[in-house]
């Protein structure tokens, strides 16, 4: 989950400010009868009863997933022999497993590119700004919530029967799904911005075009540059595991690799992508940095020094990185749309394709086996999750530099937490189905690991991020440490805990759905299986279920979030 | 008190600008009224400005002087009576001809407007994009022509060496300057200002306030500007009308009203609403 299923758009981060507190004559003040502070603050019922029912979910899914220390034991005994296996590891012809790299960064930046493309319409038109039909807002936002709610494998596993095996089908299942995250972010970007500068263009008689581009747009350029970057990233991740569907990249040769019991090069492939996603979210680190720095009013009033005439600006460094960097950034684009195989013979049968698998889809069949499967994925995701949360609480703690002074031991902690985030989920669920068999305990297994880098990452910052003060002050009363984490630490990072765990599980819940493709469990085998053997009706019900459901635990996720906080 | 105290076309040969029988009025309100829900705004404003006039539009917070201002942009549309700018409607147009009247309808708003992250020569710019067909992104995109004229602009603003300066590290006073030469591209006829001063200090607001009036001495065209200054209001307008609880309660030449008849407006506001 470290990459594929990033895409939730509210950073569950923020606290949201003053939610427990009524609003200006919401309520009369009761008649005070006892001194100001004399009574114990009240503790709601969604505070108590939302964890609780989160424990609740979690004994049962232990109980259901089969989790007992001796399997457990056992399992760990089982991935070790199998990790014996894959030492030392090699790379096979590195020119082919180079191909396959380039190919999956292609697959990305043609997927992520298209998605921008398209999600800057799409964002314009869901956004609360538009002017427009309310029938082509409530469509754009529909587009965007269905798109974010199915994951990209998914999309591939379909697009893999409309266009065929290869890159294209892979790009697109990119592309789609990432509309759903950039352009409910850049709606989000849009309707943040002051009405303003919009208000004082339409004045000057501007189209609603131009007024789009030059208020709008320009404004966010900033946000949605940042916004691609960071998608690009999770998009390269995402496209690594495509060729396990037959969608392109360097997947396909791990998938060979595994299936053909040739651990050694799995194990070199596995290092291979880990490289590759650790090499580009530093690269992606670095253009964010440098946007940032741009976005910064104070880093750099004078946009342009003159040039030879008043009205001709001229170049300075700062101009001709930033042009250098848009045109490269369209000839990658334009490169990449290239190297996806895109056949226009094969477009007529594409389409044949589509026409069946739609109307194949007609009606949907809900059966028990469908509705068993998403279960099971709710249930590893949330289980996961719990796991996951706590052990990347303790990890957060332990590489904190502020709360546990021992430099190596937080720098080794997030070495450890860095590279269990360049694997992708799927690629641990493969690990571990070839380990310990098929089934839901590979799949969990697979999410906690990935569950506790990702809650490791987030509590971490979180944690960085307190107000040092109060513990200081703690400190100089004579408290031990563990009293100055309960009373200093803990009432600050209470919300961003709260906020980041339930982020967490909605990743999971995503990557869950897509973790039976290769037997961890799940509903995935079954929508692969649906889709190989021409059962579109069920394909149909599958995606309906797997939609309603992400969209409905969102919402609960984002109640929860505003009772609890 | 809903009558205006003296309901005139005062004589525009003090603002230099030709007599109101030569040319055609710059604007007509005729029994404007317009309501919001229950609320109504505005109710029976009747108004003729002359091309040229430079009008103080004073009254309390809530007035209806913004409303009313909108309305003259088309970007309200009145429940009753009409508008009438430069001999258009604005309510009644359509979108395409709405367009084109607001090519030569300028707008200044308190709160500038402006696109921060972008230079002031390209604000500037956007100023014309009224008379362009297709979206423009970056100074290069534009015209030399019009490029050429936005450095002129922006030298009569005082604001030629800021030109390739982002917008957002300006002073506010520069700020409204920008958005004025912004408004100068356009070669309005008339120009609207909604309160563009109530955001700066009092020198600075005196200095955007004498640039618009020079500007629109040279170039000729109308100004109607809502003020909370009146002290501002009278060094530089040469007709004021006050609106009150929406209604017209006062339209005169600055030189026969005082500071202290104009302070009374807002007293008397306020009296009413304690």
């Amino acid at each position: 989950m470290s990459g594929t299923t990033r895409q939730i758009v509210e950073d569950p981060r923020t606290p949201r400010p003053g939610s427990r507190e009524p609003r200006d004559g919401q309520r009369p003040a009761a008649p005070r009868t006892s001194p100001p502070g004399s009574k114990r603050p009240r503790v709601s019922a969604a505070t108590l009863g939302i964890p609780l029912a989160y424990l609740a979910v979690t004994v049962f899914g232990v109980w259901w997933i089969d989790i007992r220390p001796a399997a457990v034991a056992a399992g760990f005994g089982d991935i070790a022999r199998l990790l014996e296996r894959m030492v030392p590891p090699t790379t096979g012809p590195v020119s082919d497993l180079l191909t396959l790299a380039l190919e999956t960064l292609w697959i990305a930046i043609a997927g992520t590119g298209l998605a921008t493309i398209a999600s800057v319409f799409l964002a314009a038109a869901a956004s609360r700004h538009f002017t427009g039909p309310k029938l082509v807002r409530w469509l754009a936002q529909g587009i965007i919530i269905v798109t974010r709610a199915v994951p990209s494998l998914i999309f591939a596993i379909l697009f893999v029967r409309i266009f065929g095996l290869g890159p294209l089908a892979g790009g697109l299942a990119i592309a789609v799904h990432s509309i759903g995250m950039i352009g409910k972010m850049m709606a989000d970007v849009f309707e943040e911005q002051s009405p303003s500068p919009r208000e004082a263009i339409a004045s000057v008689g501007a189209s609603r075009l131009q007024n789009f581009v030059s208020t709008t747009l320009t404004r966010a350029l900033p946000a949605v540059t940042s916004l691609v970057i960071y998608r690009l990233d999770i998009n390269v991740r995402a496209s690594a595991v495509l060729g396990l569907v037959g969608a392109g990249g360097i997947g396909v040769a791990l998938q060979t690799a595994i299936g053909s019991l040739n651990y050694r090069r799995a194990a070199g492939i596995i290092l291979v992508i880990v490289a590759l996603l650790l090499i580009l979210e530093l690269v992606a680190y670095l253009v964010q940095r440098a946007v940032a720095e741009h976005a910064d009013e104070h880093t750099q009033s004078q946009l342009h020094v003159a040039g030879s005439t008043p009205a001709a600006p001229g170049w300075n460094r700062s101009r001709v990185l930033r042009s250098a960097a848009a045109v490269s950034a369209v000839i990658l684009f334009l490169y990449s749309l290239s190297q996806l195989s895109l056949n226009l013979s094969r477009l007529g049968q594409a389409w044949n394709n589509a026409l069946a698998l739609l109307s194949g889809f007609v009606p949907p069949v809900f059966t028990e086996e469908i509705l068993l499967g998403i279960f099971e994925s709710v249930i590893m995701a949330f289980t996961a999750t719990f796991f996951g949360v706590l052990v990347g609480l303790v990890i957060a703690v332990l590489s904190t530099r502020h709360l546990v002074r021992f430099e190596p031991l937080s720098l080794a902690l997030r070495g450890i937490v860095v590279f269990m985030r360049g694997i992708p989920d799927i690629v641990y669920a493969l690990i571990f189905v070839a380990a310990l068999g098929l089934g839901p305990f590979a799949g969990f297994l697979a999410l906690s690991i990935s569950c506790t880098a990702l809650a490791s990452k987030f509590f971490t910052d979180s944690l960085q991020n307190i107000d040092p003060a109060p513990l200081r002050a703690l400190e100089a009363t004579g408290a031990g440490r563990i009293q100055v984490f309960v009373s200093g630490v803990w009432p600050q990072f209470v919300p961003s805990f709260i906020g980041n765990s339930l982020f967490t599980s909605d990743l999971a819940l995503r990557e869950s759905a897509v973790l039976g493709i290769v037997g961890a469990g799940g509903i995935g085998f079954l929508l692969d299986e649906s889709v190989a053997t021409l059962h579109y009706q069920q394909t149909a019900g599958i995606l309906i279920g797997l939609i309603v459901v992400v969209v409905a635990l969102e919402s609960v996720a984002r109640w929860a979030r505003r009772k609890v906080i | 008190m809903t009558t205006p105290e003296r309901i005139q076309d005062p004589d525009t040969s003090s603002a230099g600008a030709p007599t109101p029988s030569a040319i055609a009025s710059s604007l007509v309100l005729q029994n404007l009224g317009i309501s919001f829900g229950s609320k109504q705004v505005l109710r029976d404003v009747n108004l003729d400005v002359q091309p040229g006039q430079f009008v103080a539009l004073v009254g309390p917070s809530g007035a209806g002087k913004s409303t009313l201002l909108r309305l003259v942009n088309g970007s309200h549309r009145p429940t009753n009576g009409t508008v009438s700018v430069l001999g258009v409607n604005p309510s009644t147009c359509g979108r395409r001809n709405l367009q084109r009247l607001r090519t030569r309808v300028g707008f200044v708003f308190q709160q500038f407007g402006l696109v921060g992250r972008l230079s002031a020569m390209e604000n500037v710019l956007m100023g014309t994009l009224g008379s362009l067909r297709m979206p423009r992104y970056g100074i290069s995109t534009y015209p030399k022509t019009l490029r050429e004229k936005a450095v002129a602009n922006l030298e009569r603003v005082g604001l030629l060496d800021q030109r390739f300066q982002r917008c957002d590290t300006l002073s506010g006073g520069q700020q409204q300057r920008v958005a004025i030469a912004r408004t100068l591209m356009q070669d309005a006829e008339i120009v609207l200002a909604d309160e563009p001063v109530a955001s700066l200090d009092p020198s600075a607001s005196l200095a955007v306030l004498n640039t618009l009036k020079r500007l629109s001495a040279e170039d000729g065209f109308t100004v109607i500007c809502s003020l909370h200054q009146v002290d501002l209001a009278l060094q530089v307008s040469d007709r004021v009308v006050a609106v009150r609880n929406g209604s017209l309660i006062l339209d005169t030449r600055t030189s026969d009203t005082s500071e202290e008849a104009l302070r009374a407006i807002y007293e008397e506001a306020k009296g009413t609403r304690s």
